[in-house]
C-alpha cells in the first residue's frame, strides 16, 4: 500500500509542473570496500556539496540501474519507494562499477536562477547562445543523471578499471582510483554520446572538505587530470547542456554525469599491493 | 486517406502525450504535515536523520562523527536538540506574513531492520496568532521536493509540493463560506461555460463559424461539431484532474493557427474530407486545453467539483451550438444553397477569420512584436 500511495505521489507529481532547481545528484554505496559475499546497500542521493538527501526508489524516474562486474551486468534490486534505493550483492573480487541513468525530469528556471545555473556548471557556449539571441527570461529545462559509482572488493588486480557504461554523458576514469592513493594523478575522460566532449567544466569535491573543490575543463580528447588531495569519498562531476528538439516541450536539455569512489592513503594502498 | 489521417492524428496524440507525461521529479523522503486544532498548531516533520545531521553540522560548522552518529537512534535525537538554533535558521512558521518562534521537540525512530535508515521526527508545536488569517511554510533542510499537507480541523485540508526553500501558498485559517447547493453550482458553471463562448471567446466562436462555413450541409457541420466536443470534452477533463498539463504559451497560439487554418482550408475545399475530421479533432484537444486554463482561474468548487466541470463543459456547449443558430439565422436556409453563397460569402468570411487568427497567432507568440505593431 505504501508503495502504491509513493507511486501515486510521485505521478501526481510528476505532472504538475512545479518549480524547482536541479541540484548534483551521486550514487553513495554503503560501503566503497566491501568483501567478496557481502550486501551492499546502494544510496541515490540529490543535494549540494556532498550533502545529499536521499532519493529512494522510484521506478517513473529510473531509466537503468545495475552494476557491472567480472562476470557481467546485472539490475540493481530494490523495493519501490524505499531508501537505500537498491543493494549488490559482492560475488567475486574486483571492480564493480554501478550505473544509474533517469529518465528526464522538468525544472522551470527564473532568469536569475538559470543563469547562475550556467555560471556555476560552467555552461558558457549555453550563455553565449541566449545573449546572442538577446534572451534573458528564465527557462525550462529537461535534466536526466547518468551517475556512476566505483565500488572495490578485496583489492582488484590493477588491470581492472572503470569502463564506458554507454550513458548520454559519462565520466571515465582512465585510471583506476582504488587502487590509487591521495595526491597521485588521475586522468578522467568525459564522453558525450560516445564521443569526446572538449572544453567542459569537470569538478571534483572531497565529502570531508566540500567547499575546496577542484575544477577543469576537459581538453580536446575530453580530458582532464587532477592530482585529487585527500582520502575519503571524492564526486567528480559535469554538466552538459544543449537546446531542445522542439517535440521537448523544454527550452534546454541537460545531462549531468557524476561518478563517485574513494582514496586510501598511500598505507593503505601499499599494503593491497 | 482516412487511414493515413489516423495515423497522424495517432502520431500527433503520442508525440504530445510524450512531451507532457513522460518527466517525473526526484522526490525525497521528507514529509511534512500541519494541523490547525483550535487556537493551536502542530507540524510535524518526517525525515532521514543521518543526512538532516549532516548538513546541521555543516551549517553549524562541526562535522558528524559518521560512525557512531548514523546508527544510535538517541544519539542522533541528542545531536538534533544541540542543533536547535541552527535548525530553526532555515524553518519558518508564519502568520499574516510575521515568523511565530514554535517550540520543537525532536525524537529518531529505532530503524525497522539493519538496512533501513533512521528517521527522525521534529514536531514543532505553538498557539496561532489572534485574529491570524493565514499560514505560511518554508523548510531549507532538504534539496528535493516534498510534499506539505495542512489540515484545518474538519474545514479543510490540503497538499502542496514543495522544493527546500520555496515558500508555501498562504493557507486559509478562516472558515470557508457555507457550501453551495448542486443546482445553484450547476446553473452558475453553465452559464460560466456559455459566457466563456458567446460573447467572450471570440476565438472560439471563430473556430465554430469556420467549421460551420466549410460546406451548406447539415451532415457536415455536425459530424465537425461531433468531432469538435468529443476532443475537447477529453482534454478538458484531463487537464483539469491534472493528468496532462500544457503550459497556456504553447495552447493560445496553437488555438488562433488552428482558426487560421480551418479558414484557409475553407477557401480551397467545398465538402468534407476525411483528414478535415481528424484534424477538427485534434484542434479540439487543443481547445480544451484551453477550456480548462479558463476553468481553472475561474475556480472549481471543491464540494461540487464533478458538476461543475460537467455543467462547464455543457456550457460550452451550448454556446457553440448558438454560434451555428446564429450562423444559420443570419445566412438562412436557402442561401446556403445558391450558387453564389461560395463566392460571397463562404470566400470573404474565410478570409477575415483567417486574418484575424494570424494576428492573434503573432500576438501570442510575441506579445512584444504586436505591441510594437500597434504602437507603429
Amino acid at each position: 500500500m505504501r508503495c502504491r500511495i509513493f507511486v501515486a505521489l510521485t505521478t501526481t507529481l510528476a505532472l504538475s509542473g512545479t518549480s524547482l532547481r536541479a541540484h548534483d545528484m551521486w550514487i553513495e554505496p554503503a560501503t566503497f570496500s566491501p568483501s567478496v559475499g557481502d550486501i551492499v546497500a546502494v544510496k541515490l542521493r540529490v543535494g549540494q556539496d556532498l550533502l545529499g538527501d536521499p532519493l529512494p526508489r522510484d521506478p517513473a524516474l529510473i531509466n537503468q540501474f545495475f552494476v557491472v562486474d567480472g562476470e557481467g551486468r546485472k539490475p540493481v534490486v530494490g523495493r519501490d519507494g524505499s531508501d537505500p534505493a537498491g543493494f549488490i550483492r559482492v560475488a567475486a573480487p574486483g571492480l564493480l562499477v554501478v550505473g544509474y541513468r533517469s529518465n528526464p525530469s522538468v525544472v522551470d528556471l527564473t532568469p536569475e536562477k538559470f543563469n547562475q545555473y550556467l555560471k556555476e556548471e560552467g555552461l558558457d557556449a549555453v550563455a553565449a547562445v541566449r545573449a546572442r539571441r538577446g534572451q534573458t527570461g528564465g527557462a525550462r529545462d529537461l535534466f536526466s543523471r547518468c551517475a556512476k559509482s566505483l565500488v572495490a572488493s578485496d583489492a582488484p588486480a590493477n588491470g581492472q578499471g572503470d569502463r564506458p557504461l554507454g550513458f548520454t554523458l559519462e565520466i571515465v576514469a582512465e585510471r583506476n582510483p582504488t587502487t590509487m592513493a591521495a595526491g597521485e594523478d588521475l586522468p578522467l575522460r568525459l564522453t558525450y554520446e560516445n564521443h569526446p566532449l572538449a572544453g567542459a567544466l569537470v569538478v571534483a569535491i572531497n565529502r570531508a572538505h566540500p567547499k575546496e573543490k577542484l575544477s577543469a575543463r576537459t581538453d580536446k580528447d575530453g580530458r582532464v587530470r587532477f592530482q585529487l588531495p585527500r582520502t575519503g569519498m571524492w564526486l567528480i562531476k559535469a554538466v552538459h547542456m544543449i537546446e531542445a528538439p522542439p517535440t521537448a516541450g523544454a527550452d534546454w536539455v541537460s545531462y549531468w554525469a557524476s561518478l563517485t569512489f574513494e582514496l586510501q592513503d598511500r598505507a593503505s594502498v601499499r599494503s593491497a599491493s | 486517406m482516412k487511414n493515413r489521417g489516423w495515423v497522424c492524428l495517432c502520431a500527433a496524440v503520442i508525440v504530445f502525450a510524450w512531451t507532457t507525461i513522460a518527466t517525473a521529479h526526484e522526490i525525497g523522503t521528507t514529509r511534512v504535515s500541519t494541523r490547525f486544532e483550535g487556537e493551536s498548531y502542530a507540524i510535524e516533520i518526517t525525515t532521514d536523520a543521518a543526512s538532516l545531521i549532516e548538513k546541521l553540522d555543516a551549517v553549524g560548522g562541526s562535522p558528524t562523527d559518521a560512525t557512531t552518529a548514523r546508527v544510535d537512534a538517541a544519539a542522533m535525537a541528542k545531536r538534533l536538540v544541540a542543533c536547535d538554533d541552527v535548525f530553526r535558521q532555515r524553518v519558518t512558521v508564519a502568520f499574516d506574513g510575521t515568523d511565530a518562534r514554535p517550540n520543537i521537540h525532536y525524537t529518531v525512530s529505532p530503524a525497522s531492520d539493519a538496512m533501513s535508515p533512521l528517521l527522525a521526527t521534529i514536531r514543532l508545536t505553538g498557539e496561532v496568532p489572534r485574529g491570524a488569517s493565514h499560514f505560511t511554510w518554508s523548510y531549507s533542510w532538504t534539496f528535493a521536493s516534498y510534499a506539505l499537507s495542512v489540515t484545518n480541523g474538519s474545514l479543510a485540508s490540503t497538499t502542496e509540493w514543495l522544493e527546500g526553500g520555496q515558500a508555501s501558498a498562504p493557507f486559509a485559517l478562516a472558515a470557508p463560506p457555507p457550501p453551495v447547493g448542486r443546482a445553484a453550482v450547476a446553473r452558475q458553471y453553465l452559464l460560466l461555460g456559455f459566457t466563456h463562448i458567446v460573447p467572450h471567446g471570440l476565438d472560439h466562436m471563430l473556430f465554430v463559424l469556420g467549421l460551420f462555413l466549410l460546406s451548406g450541409r447539415l451532415r457536415t457541420v455536425l459530424a465537425q461539431v461531433s468531432a469538435f466536443t468529443v476532443a475537447h470534452s477529453i482534454t478538458l477533463g484531463l487537464s483539469i484532474y491534472g493528468v496532462i498539463t500544457v503550459p497556456s504559451a504553447v495552447v493560445e497560439p496553437l488555438i488562433a493557427v488552428s482558426i487560421a487554418y480551418v479558414a484557409v482550408e475553407n477557401m480551397l475545399l467545398s465538402e468534407l474530407k476525411p483528414w478535415r475530421i481528424a484534424l477538427v479533432f485534434a484542434f479540439g484537444l487543443l481547445h480544451g486545453l484551453g477550456f480548462a486554463g479558463a476553468l481553472r482561474e475561474l475556480g472549481l468548487p471543491r464540494a461540487e467539483f464533478m458538476t461543475a466541470l460537467l455543467t462547464f463543459n455543457a456550457g460550452v456547449e451550448a454556446g457553440q451550438l448558438a454560434v451555428i443558430a446564429a450562423a444559420f439565422a443570419i445566412v438562412g436556409w436557402h442561401c446556403r444553397r445558391q450558387t453564389w453563397y461560395r463566392q460571397r460569402v463562404v470566400v470573404p468570411a474565410s478570409l477575415l477569420i483567417a486574418c484575424t487568427a494570424l494576428y492573434w497567432t503573432v500576438e501570442r507568440i510575441a506579445p512584444e512584436a504586436s505591441a510594437l505593431g500597434s504602437w507603429l
